[in-house]
């Protein structure tokens, strides 16, 4: 995590690294098979749910690590990131979601895929972590 | 809540990274703490004690006491 090198962190690093690159892995599998399989059925489904797996994983992993790690500190300011990771995730899907509503023709020109929104979930978590470490400074 | 932790660490000669390792967190969590901004749990602030051979009340002040 932001700056700790404590025995948890390692481990939570070392795991997330193997998940994300299963994400990354099945995510190009699966969007390779598209062209392949027929678009119905159960397998849609399953190529839909093989990269979302590894993502449990890494939600997983990060409690894991929440009850793994032994600094109280470190645990408020992971805990506190990952608030306001969330909150800028239902800000932004929220407003997001009105705007396809209210202005179509913007949701027409920049479509975005909803599997973005764990990505902007993890970029949010790392912003915050510094900006919660220097409240305490 | 305030303490004496930087001074009593003071007279120790003991870096922060010293006594966050003798209380086995970051050397973060010991600057939080020195600073007033993160109050430890009841188990940290008992090592604390322990560690400087004090009770809690001679390193943390309660503000509401007075």
């Amino acid at each position: 995590m932001y700056c700790t090198n404590t025995a948890a962190a390692r481990r939570y690093r070392a795991r997330t690294l193997f998940a994300t690159t299963h994400i990354s892995c099945r995510f190009g599998v699966s969007l390779g098979c598209l062209d392949i399989v027929i678009r119905r059925g159960a397998a849609v489904y399953l190529l839909a749910l093989a990269p979302e797996l590894p993502i449990f994983a890494i939600l997983a992993i990060f409690g894991i690590y929440l009850a793994e790690e032994k600094d109280e500190f470190i645990r408020a300011v992971l805990v506190q990131s990952s608030l306001w990771a969330t909150c800028v995730v239902l800000a932004f899907t929220t407003f997001w979601s009105l705007l396809q509503i209210y202005a179509p023709a913007i949701d027409l020109v920049l479509k975005v895929p909803m599997y973005w929104v764990f990505v902007l979930w993890c970029v949010s978590f790392a912003v915050a972590q510094p900006l919660v470490q220097r409240r305490y400074k | 809540m305030k303490n004496r932790l930087r001074v009593l660490r003071a007279e120790k000669n003991w870096s922060q990274a010293d006594l966050a390792q003798q209380l086995g967190v970051s050397r973060q969590s010991v600057n939080a703490i020195e600073t007033g901004k993160f109050d430890p749990s009841l188990p940290l602030a008992f090592r604390l004690a322990r560690l400087f051979d004090m009770t809690i009340e001679q390193i943390f002040i309660d503000d509401d006491s007075s």
